[in-house]
């Protein structure tokens, strides 16, 4: 059973906790990992960030849009934005340890299963976002289950 | 987000809330820790325990906060950390940089 959502929210800084407040609310049916889930709504709020402020350079009436496409165990998510986008191909990331910026895309690459950057058909930039929410995943690190 | 503060034996601690997520996060940050210097007050804790996620820009907010508190002499040190923040300090590799405490006590009595 495939389910699918669409938001649309303006570029505003404001509505940044919403797209990771649904994926928790869907995530709360679904036999999944919590810290799984915790991951991939980290890697939507960057995905987001990265849609209102480079993508849309946070002008409120450009919305972004985020679409959740919900499997049995994994769920995709595509972040669109009006912007000309970035070569993700030639992505390094910083040395620097102490820089202000730059982490969005090491956290969405460190905490998906998949990371794809590309056009949409329609011509905006998209950001899809793959990750499967192994219900194990918990057992395996909580302490209370029996771990030495 | 939302800052509130107190002192205890010259360390100032505080406690945030909400999304960590720049902008005009940034500035009140930034503006705490300037009248903290001004005052004298260089060694602070930043409590975590109602802040519910931290995006990469308020990431910055913390590394310049730290960056600023060193250059006057003083230290930033986290409190109360979520397991999913946590979970971004060690991909980010900054768990490196910053103490965390899950105890106030022992937090502020790593500034003796």
């Amino acid at each position: 059973m495939k389910s699918r959502i669409e938001l649309k929210l303006p570029s505003d800084m404001a509505f940044l906790g919403v797209p990771d407040a649904l994926l928790m609310e869907l995530g709360s049916d679904m036999d999944c990992c919590k810290r799984s889930l915790e991951e991939l709504g980290s890697s939507v709020i960057e995905a987001c960030t990265n849609a209102m402020e480079h993508g849309n350079k946070l002008d409120p009436g450009q919305d972004i849009q985020v679409i959740y496409e919900i499997e049995d165990d994994r769920i995709v998510i595509t972040v669109l934005d009006r912007g000309p986008g970035f070569d993700f191909t030639h992505w390094q990331p910083s040395e620097e340890l102490m820089r202000k910026r730059g982490r969005g895309i090491l956290i969405m690459r460190e905490f998906t299963d998949l990371l794809e950057f590309g056009t949409h058909d329609d011509g905006r930039f998209m950001i899809r976002l793959t990750k499967t929410l192994d219900p194990s995943r918990d057992e395996d690190q909580d302490p209370d289950q029996g771990a030495d | 987000m939302k800052i509130k503060e107190h002192r205890r034996d010259g360390v100032a601690i505080l406690e945030m809330s909400g999304k960590l997520m720049g902008g005009p996060d940034a500035e009140s940050f930034d503006e705490t820790l300037k009248t903290l210097i001004h005052e004298g007050c260089k060694n602070v804790i930043v409590n975590m325990d109602k802040v519910t996620w931290v995006n990469s820009t308020g990431l910055g907010i913390l590394i310049s906060g730290y960056t600023t508190l060193k250059k006057s002499g003083g230290e930033l040190k986290l409190l109360k950390v979520s397991d999913r923040i946590e979970n971004i300090f060690i991909v980010s590799k900054l768990y490196t940089v910053f103490q965390s405490f899950k105890d106030e006590d022992e937090a502020v009595q790593s500034f003796a």
